[in-house]
Protein backbone atom coordinates (compact mmCIF):
# COMPACT_ATOMS: atom_id res chain seq x y z
CA UNK A 1 0.00 0.00 0.00
CA UNK A 2 2.96 2.15 0.39
CA UNK A 3 4.15 1.64 -3.15
CA UNK A 4 0.65 3.03 -4.19
CA UNK A 5 0.49 5.78 -2.18
CA UNK A 6 4.40 6.72 -3.32
CA UNK A 7 2.54 6.47 -7.03
CA UNK A 8 -0.40 8.14 -6.56
CA UNK A 9 1.27 11.05 -4.50
CA UNK A 10 3.17 12.80 -7.38
CA UNK A 11 0.06 11.51 -9.59
CA UNK A 12 -1.87 13.49 -7.71
CA UNK A 13 0.30 16.30 -7.30
CA UNK A 14 1.15 17.03 -11.14
CA UNK A 15 -2.87 16.82 -11.95
CA UNK A 16 -3.39 19.26 -9.11
CA UNK A 17 -0.67 21.35 -10.74
CA UNK A 18 -2.25 20.79 -14.28
CA UNK A 19 -5.47 21.93 -13.20
CA UNK A 20 -4.05 25.16 -11.82
CA UNK A 21 -2.44 26.22 -14.91
CA UNK A 22 -5.27 25.02 -16.86
CA UNK A 23 -7.28 27.77 -14.41
CA UNK A 24 -4.39 31.12 -14.89
CA UNK A 25 -4.17 30.42 -18.79
CA UNK A 26 -8.16 30.50 -19.11
CA UNK A 27 -8.34 33.22 -16.41
CA UNK A 28 -5.66 35.28 -17.42
CA UNK A 29 -6.95 35.13 -21.24
CA UNK A 30 -10.73 35.86 -20.51
CA UNK A 31 -8.96 38.78 -18.75
CA UNK A 32 -7.38 39.97 -21.06
CA UNK A 33 -9.38 38.86 -24.65
CA UNK A 34 -13.25 39.97 -23.37
CA UNK A 35 -14.36 39.45 -26.91
CA UNK A 36 -13.89 35.93 -27.15
CA UNK A 37 -17.31 35.87 -26.18
CA UNK A 38 -16.93 33.23 -23.13
CA UNK A 39 -15.09 30.52 -25.33
CA UNK A 40 -11.66 29.78 -23.32
CA UNK A 41 -8.41 28.85 -24.82
CA UNK A 42 -7.90 25.67 -24.28
CA UNK A 43 -11.34 24.71 -22.76
CA UNK A 44 -14.38 24.92 -24.37
CA UNK A 45 -16.33 26.78 -21.14
CA UNK A 46 -19.13 27.99 -23.16
CA UNK A 47 -20.25 24.35 -23.93
CA UNK A 48 -19.87 23.42 -20.57
CA UNK A 49 -22.16 26.05 -19.41
CA UNK A 50 -24.18 25.41 -21.72
CA UNK A 51 -24.47 21.79 -20.90
CA UNK A 52 -24.28 22.28 -16.87
CA UNK A 53 -27.92 25.12 -17.38
CA UNK A 54 -29.64 22.28 -18.83
CA UNK A 55 -28.36 18.82 -16.38
CA UNK A 56 -30.02 18.98 -13.07
CA UNK A 57 -28.84 17.56 -10.25
CA UNK A 58 -31.31 15.31 -9.11
CA UNK A 59 -30.29 13.59 -13.12
CA UNK A 60 -28.83 9.72 -13.20
CA UNK A 61 -25.31 10.97 -14.57
CA UNK A 62 -24.99 13.74 -11.64
CA UNK A 63 -25.95 10.72 -8.97
CA UNK A 64 -23.50 8.07 -11.05
CA UNK A 65 -20.74 11.27 -10.50
CA UNK A 66 -21.01 11.43 -7.29
CA UNK A 67 -21.26 8.04 -6.05
CA UNK A 68 -17.97 7.12 -8.11
CA UNK A 69 -16.36 10.18 -7.16
CA UNK A 70 -17.35 9.44 -3.04
CA UNK A 71 -15.93 5.73 -3.84
CA UNK A 72 -13.07 6.69 -4.90
CA UNK A 73 -12.36 9.43 -2.13
CA UNK A 74 -13.44 6.44 -0.01
CA UNK A 75 -10.25 4.50 -1.62
CA UNK A 76 -7.94 7.10 -1.87
CA UNK A 77 -8.31 7.60 2.56
CA UNK A 78 -7.84 3.80 2.87
CA UNK A 79 -4.47 3.75 1.27
CA UNK A 80 -3.63 6.62 3.27
CA UNK A 81 -4.45 5.25 6.14
CA UNK A 82 -3.27 1.95 5.33
CA UNK A 83 -0.01 2.65 3.78
CA UNK A 84 1.57 2.93 7.83
CA UNK A 85 4.90 1.00 8.47
CA UNK A 86 4.02 -2.16 9.53
CA UNK A 87 7.97 -2.79 11.23
CA UNK A 88 7.95 -5.35 14.29
CA UNK A 89 10.46 -3.57 16.95
CA UNK A 90 12.99 -4.94 18.99
CA UNK A 91 14.77 -4.02 21.77
CA UNK A 92 17.40 -1.51 21.16
CA UNK A 93 20.98 -2.88 22.05
CA UNK A 94 22.28 0.57 22.61
CA UNK A 95 20.65 4.22 22.84
CA UNK A 96 20.95 5.56 19.80
CA UNK A 97 20.50 2.33 17.64
CA UNK A 98 17.18 1.33 16.53
CA UNK A 99 16.63 -2.38 15.92
CA UNK A 100 13.64 -3.46 13.50
CA UNK A 101 12.32 -6.78 11.34
CA UNK A 102 9.76 -7.08 9.46
CA UNK A 103 6.70 -9.24 9.96
CA UNK A 104 7.62 -11.66 6.56
CA UNK A 105 11.20 -12.02 8.45
CA UNK A 106 9.61 -12.70 11.97
CA UNK A 107 6.89 -14.86 10.22
CA UNK A 108 10.10 -16.97 7.99
CA UNK A 109 11.61 -17.46 11.65
CA UNK A 110 8.94 -18.80 13.19
CA UNK A 111 7.86 -21.00 10.27
CA UNK A 112 11.50 -22.34 10.03
CA UNK A 113 11.61 -23.55 14.04
CA UNK A 114 8.20 -24.73 13.31
CA UNK A 115 9.06 -27.15 10.14
CA UNK A 116 12.29 -28.14 12.03
CA UNK A 117 10.08 -30.77 14.05
CA UNK A 118 9.80 -33.67 13.43
CA UNK A 119 5.99 -34.18 13.63
CA UNK A 120 5.60 -31.01 11.42
CA UNK A 121 5.30 -31.78 7.64
CA UNK A 122 4.34 -28.28 7.04
CA UNK A 123 3.14 -24.85 8.47
CA UNK A 124 2.06 -21.60 6.95
CA UNK A 125 2.78 -18.26 9.02
CA UNK A 126 1.32 -14.79 9.64
CA UNK A 127 3.05 -12.50 11.96
CA UNK A 128 2.72 -8.60 13.06
CA UNK A 129 3.56 -6.58 15.67
CA UNK A 130 0.98 -7.83 17.82
CA UNK A 131 0.34 -11.33 16.62
CA UNK A 132 1.65 -14.59 15.22
CA UNK A 133 -0.79 -17.15 13.88
CA UNK A 134 0.47 -20.63 12.78
CA UNK A 135 -1.53 -23.52 10.91
CA UNK A 136 0.14 -26.32 11.32
CA UNK A 137 -0.28 -29.62 9.69
CA UNK A 138 1.61 -32.90 10.64
CA UNK A 139 1.21 -36.11 13.14
CA UNK A 140 0.23 -36.13 16.83
CA UNK A 141 1.95 -38.47 19.01
CA UNK A 142 5.07 -39.87 19.50
CA UNK A 143 8.02 -41.09 17.46
CA UNK A 144 9.13 -44.74 17.95
CA UNK A 145 12.35 -46.22 16.00
CA UNK A 146 11.60 -48.99 14.23
CA UNK A 147 12.80 -51.79 16.13
CA UNK A 148 15.21 -54.29 14.86
CA UNK A 149 12.87 -57.58 15.30
CA UNK A 150 9.53 -55.84 14.00
CA UNK A 151 8.11 -56.42 10.99
CA UNK A 152 9.86 -54.71 8.05
CA UNK A 153 7.61 -52.39 5.97
CA UNK A 154 6.86 -49.81 9.12
CA UNK A 155 9.68 -48.26 9.03
CA UNK A 156 8.17 -45.81 12.47
CA UNK A 157 5.72 -46.42 14.48
CA UNK A 158 3.54 -43.08 15.65
CA UNK A 159 1.88 -43.96 19.19
CA UNK A 160 -0.19 -41.56 20.85
CA UNK A 161 0.35 -41.06 24.45
CA UNK A 162 -1.84 -38.72 27.01
CA UNK A 163 1.96 -38.08 28.78
CA UNK A 164 2.57 -36.96 25.28
CA UNK A 165 1.92 -33.20 24.44
CA UNK A 166 0.16 -32.77 21.33
CA UNK A 167 0.79 -31.31 18.26
CA UNK A 168 -0.54 -28.38 19.00
CA UNK A 169 1.07 -27.91 22.54
CA UNK A 170 4.42 -28.23 20.58
CA UNK A 171 4.10 -26.25 18.06
CA UNK A 172 3.19 -23.94 20.47
CA UNK A 173 6.44 -24.60 22.94
CA UNK A 174 8.41 -23.84 19.33
CA UNK A 175 6.75 -20.83 18.89
CA UNK A 176 7.15 -19.49 22.83
CA UNK A 177 10.51 -20.36 22.37
CA UNK A 178 11.67 -18.67 19.82
CA UNK A 179 9.92 -15.84 21.25
CA UNK A 180 12.26 -16.30 23.97
CA UNK A 181 15.57 -16.20 22.05
CA UNK A 182 14.10 -12.98 20.02
CA UNK A 183 15.00 -9.52 21.55
CA UNK A 184 11.13 -8.22 20.84
CA UNK A 185 10.15 -4.94 22.44
CA UNK A 186 6.42 -6.61 22.25
CA UNK A 187 5.92 -9.77 23.16
CA UNK A 188 2.95 -11.02 20.25
CA UNK A 189 0.16 -13.11 20.55
CA UNK A 190 0.71 -16.95 19.47
CA UNK A 191 -2.32 -18.37 17.83
CA UNK A 192 -1.56 -21.90 16.79
CA UNK A 193 -4.35 -24.26 14.61
CA UNK A 194 -3.19 -27.62 13.45
CA UNK A 195 -4.28 -30.40 11.10
CA UNK A 196 -3.64 -33.84 12.47
CA UNK A 197 -2.33 -36.10 9.62
CA UNK A 198 -2.95 -39.77 9.35
CA UNK A 199 -1.21 -42.18 8.36
CA UNK A 200 2.86 -43.46 7.94
CA UNK A 201 5.11 -40.51 8.52
CA UNK B 1 26.44 14.11 -4.09
CA UNK B 2 25.26 16.41 -1.39
CA UNK B 3 27.25 18.85 1.13
CA UNK B 4 29.73 17.23 3.72
CA UNK B 5 27.95 17.19 7.03
CA UNK B 6 29.65 18.52 9.86
CA UNK B 7 28.17 16.68 13.01
CA UNK B 8 29.13 17.24 16.82
CA UNK B 9 29.41 13.88 18.77
CA UNK B 10 25.69 12.77 20.35
CA UNK B 11 25.73 12.17 23.96
CA UNK B 12 25.03 8.16 24.45
CA UNK B 13 21.25 9.07 25.77
CA UNK B 14 20.28 12.12 23.54
CA UNK B 15 16.41 11.90 23.02
CA UNK B 16 17.17 13.55 19.69
CA UNK B 17 19.70 10.72 18.64
CA UNK B 18 16.87 8.40 19.37
CA UNK B 19 14.37 9.94 17.62
CA UNK B 20 16.54 10.49 14.55
CA UNK B 21 17.29 6.84 14.55
CA UNK B 22 13.90 5.87 14.92
CA UNK B 23 13.28 7.90 11.48
CA UNK B 24 15.94 6.29 10.09
CA UNK B 25 14.39 2.92 10.00
CA UNK B 26 12.74 3.59 6.15
CA UNK B 27 12.17 6.82 4.24
CA UNK B 28 9.00 8.36 5.65
CA UNK B 29 5.89 8.34 4.05
CA UNK B 30 4.24 11.02 5.94
CA UNK B 31 3.84 13.44 3.59
CA UNK B 32 2.43 11.45 1.10
CA UNK B 33 -0.02 10.12 2.51
CA UNK B 34 -1.22 13.24 4.04
CA UNK B 35 -1.52 14.80 0.09
CA UNK B 36 -3.26 11.34 -0.66
CA UNK B 37 -5.84 11.12 1.86
CA UNK B 38 -6.37 15.18 1.66
CA UNK B 39 -7.29 14.97 -1.66
CA UNK B 40 -9.41 11.48 -0.97
CA UNK B 41 -10.80 13.39 2.09
CA UNK B 42 -12.25 16.14 -0.20
CA UNK B 43 -13.24 13.65 -3.11
CA UNK B 44 -15.48 11.71 -0.38
CA UNK B 45 -17.08 14.40 1.01
CA UNK B 46 -17.77 16.65 -1.99
CA UNK B 47 -19.11 12.97 -4.13
CA UNK B 48 -20.99 12.38 -0.61
CA UNK B 49 -22.86 15.61 -0.66
CA UNK B 50 -23.12 15.42 -4.47
CA UNK B 51 -25.11 12.02 -4.40
CA UNK B 52 -27.14 13.09 -1.11
CA UNK B 53 -28.24 16.61 -3.23
CA UNK B 54 -28.94 14.64 -6.29
CA UNK B 55 -31.30 11.95 -4.59
CA UNK B 56 -32.77 14.05 -2.89
CA UNK B 57 -31.72 14.36 0.91
CA UNK B 58 -31.57 17.90 0.85
CA UNK B 59 -35.25 18.37 -0.77
CA UNK B 60 -36.58 17.63 -3.92
CA UNK B 61 -36.74 21.38 -5.50
CA UNK B 62 -32.91 21.78 -4.87
CA UNK B 63 -32.50 18.41 -6.59
CA UNK B 64 -34.49 19.49 -9.42
CA UNK B 65 -32.69 22.68 -10.02
CA UNK B 66 -29.76 22.91 -12.38
CA UNK B 67 -26.28 22.12 -11.93
CA UNK B 68 -24.92 25.80 -12.78
CA UNK B 69 -27.35 27.52 -10.29
CA UNK B 70 -28.43 30.81 -12.08
CA UNK B 71 -28.50 32.28 -8.87
CA UNK B 72 -24.79 31.55 -8.08
CA UNK B 73 -24.16 32.55 -11.79
CA UNK B 74 -25.35 36.38 -11.19
CA UNK B 75 -23.67 36.21 -7.82
CA UNK B 76 -19.87 36.18 -9.84
CA UNK B 77 -21.15 38.32 -12.59
CA UNK B 78 -22.41 40.97 -9.72
CA UNK B 79 -18.65 40.36 -8.35
CA UNK B 80 -16.69 39.76 -11.46
CA UNK B 81 -13.43 41.27 -10.58
CA UNK B 82 -13.49 39.77 -7.21
CA UNK B 83 -14.47 36.75 -8.80
CA UNK B 84 -11.57 36.39 -11.15
CA UNK B 85 -9.03 37.17 -8.35
CA UNK B 86 -10.26 34.11 -5.97
CA UNK B 87 -10.42 31.88 -8.77
CA UNK B 88 -7.16 32.81 -9.83
CA UNK B 89 -5.34 32.71 -6.19
CA UNK B 90 -6.59 29.28 -5.87
CA UNK B 91 -5.07 27.85 -9.39
CA UNK B 92 -1.88 29.87 -8.25
CA UNK B 93 -1.84 27.97 -5.22
CA UNK B 94 -2.53 24.43 -7.00
CA UNK B 95 -0.27 25.23 -9.32
CA UNK B 96 2.44 25.49 -6.35
CA UNK B 97 1.06 22.80 -4.04
CA UNK B 98 0.75 20.36 -6.49
CA UNK B 99 4.46 20.92 -8.16
CA UNK B 100 6.14 21.28 -4.43
CA UNK B 101 4.40 17.51 -3.75
CA UNK B 102 4.76 16.01 -6.87
CA UNK B 103 8.36 17.37 -6.52
CA UNK B 104 9.20 16.18 -3.06
CA UNK B 105 7.84 12.83 -3.73
CA UNK B 106 9.80 12.12 -6.95
CA UNK B 107 13.04 13.67 -5.23
CA UNK B 108 15.51 10.45 -3.66
CA UNK B 109 16.33 10.27 -0.76
CA UNK B 110 19.21 12.08 0.19
CA UNK B 111 22.50 10.59 1.30
CA UNK B 112 24.65 12.82 2.90
CA UNK B 113 28.17 12.77 3.00
CA UNK B 114 30.05 12.82 6.37
CA UNK B 115 32.38 15.63 7.50
CA UNK B 116 35.06 14.66 10.32
CA UNK B 117 36.93 16.82 12.60
CA UNK B 118 40.73 16.79 11.83
CA UNK B 119 41.17 19.87 13.33
CA UNK B 120 40.70 23.59 12.64
CA UNK B 121 42.96 23.89 9.52
CA UNK B 122 41.79 20.30 7.76
CA UNK B 123 39.24 19.25 6.44
CA UNK B 124 38.64 15.54 5.96
CA UNK B 125 35.04 14.18 4.47
CA UNK B 126 34.45 10.69 3.95
CA UNK B 127 31.14 10.07 1.51
CA UNK B 128 27.64 8.42 1.91
CA UNK B 129 29.12 5.75 -0.38
CA UNK B 130 32.66 5.23 1.72
CA UNK B 131 30.99 5.06 5.34
CA UNK B 132 28.05 2.44 3.74
CA UNK B 133 30.72 0.27 2.19
CA UNK B 134 33.00 0.36 5.36
CA UNK B 135 29.83 -0.52 7.90
CA UNK B 136 27.99 -3.37 5.32
CA UNK B 137 31.34 -4.56 4.90
CA UNK B 138 31.94 -4.71 8.48
CA UNK B 139 28.79 -6.36 9.31
CA UNK B 140 28.98 -9.06 6.73
CA UNK B 141 32.03 -10.19 8.89
CA UNK B 142 29.64 -11.11 11.76
CA UNK B 143 28.66 -14.75 11.77
CA UNK B 144 24.98 -15.31 11.45
CA UNK B 145 24.71 -12.11 8.69
CA UNK B 146 24.80 -13.61 5.33
CA UNK B 147 24.19 -10.16 3.34
CA UNK B 148 24.28 -6.52 4.96
CA UNK B 149 23.16 -3.10 3.15
CA UNK B 150 23.98 0.26 4.49
CA UNK B 151 23.15 3.95 3.44
CA UNK B 152 23.75 7.21 4.63
CA UNK B 153 20.20 8.67 5.15
CA UNK B 154 18.74 12.06 6.65
CA UNK B 155 19.76 15.45 5.62
CA UNK B 156 23.24 17.57 6.18
CA UNK B 157 22.03 19.01 9.40
CA UNK B 158 21.01 15.67 11.14
CA UNK B 159 22.37 12.49 9.26
CA UNK B 160 22.08 8.81 10.39
CA UNK B 161 22.59 5.46 8.81
CA UNK B 162 20.84 2.59 7.99
CA UNK B 163 21.53 -1.16 8.36
CA UNK B 164 19.95 -3.51 6.75
CA UNK B 165 21.12 -7.19 7.36
CA UNK B 166 19.72 -10.63 5.79
CA UNK B 167 20.30 -13.06 9.11
CA UNK B 168 20.98 -16.61 7.65
CA UNK B 169 18.97 -19.59 9.04
CA UNK B 170 20.99 -20.61 11.98
CA UNK B 171 21.63 -16.85 13.11
CA UNK B 172 20.99 -15.75 16.70
CA UNK B 173 19.21 -13.07 16.35
CA UNK B 174 20.04 -11.35 19.84
CA UNK B 175 23.58 -11.90 19.39
CA UNK B 176 23.86 -10.32 16.35
CA UNK B 177 21.77 -7.04 18.01
CA UNK B 178 24.09 -7.20 20.68
CA UNK B 179 27.13 -7.74 18.35
CA UNK B 180 26.06 -5.04 15.54
CA UNK B 181 26.57 -1.77 18.17
CA UNK B 182 30.07 -3.43 20.09
CA UNK B 183 31.56 -4.00 16.94
CA UNK B 184 30.22 -2.69 14.01
CA UNK B 185 28.98 0.42 14.67
CA UNK B 186 32.28 0.84 17.45
CA UNK B 187 34.67 0.22 14.24
CA UNK B 188 32.67 2.69 12.47
CA UNK B 189 32.45 5.25 15.21
CA UNK B 190 36.50 4.66 15.65
CA UNK B 191 37.23 5.14 12.10
CA UNK B 192 35.27 8.50 11.30
CA UNK B 193 36.89 10.45 14.42
CA UNK B 194 34.84 9.44 17.29
CA UNK B 195 31.73 10.87 15.84
CA UNK B 196 28.56 8.55 17.23
CA UNK B 197 25.42 8.11 14.23
CA UNK B 198 21.87 7.31 15.06
CA UNK B 199 21.49 3.89 13.48
CA UNK B 200 18.21 2.19 12.18
CA UNK B 201 19.12 -1.50 12.18
CA UNK B 202 16.98 -3.17 9.92
CA UNK B 203 16.76 -7.41 9.88
CA UNK B 204 15.74 -9.71 7.14
CA UNK B 205 15.48 -13.72 7.15
CA UNK B 206 17.28 -14.74 4.05
CA UNK B 207 14.99 -16.26 1.67
CA UNK B 208 17.52 -18.91 1.03
CA UNK B 209 15.45 -21.86 2.57
CA UNK B 210 16.58 -25.46 3.77
CA UNK B 211 15.40 -28.56 1.81
CA UNK B 212 11.35 -29.24 2.61
CA UNK B 213 11.82 -32.97 2.81
CA UNK B 214 13.31 -34.43 5.06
Amino acid sequence: MRVLVRILAPLLGLALAAVGVLGVVEIVTAWLQPGRGGDGLLVPWRAWQRALDTQLWATTPVKITGIVLGVVGLLLLIAALAARRHDVPLRPPAPHVTVTTSPQALARMVGRRVRAADAVSGASVTASRRAVSVRAEGWEGTVVPPSTDGPAETPTDTRADADTPGLADSVRADVESLLDDLPLAHRPRVAVSVRALGGPR
Amino acid sequence: MSQPTDVGPAPAADPRAERRSRRAVARSAGRERRVVGLIGLIALLVGAGTALLAFGVFGSGRAQRPLLDPILVDALRSQALISRIVALVVCVVLVVAGLVWAVRALAPERRPDLAVDAGPDTSVVVTSSAVAEAVAGQARTLPGISRARARMVGDEREPALRLTVWLAEDADVAEVCRRIPEEVLAAATDAFGGRVLPVAVRIEADTAEGPRVR
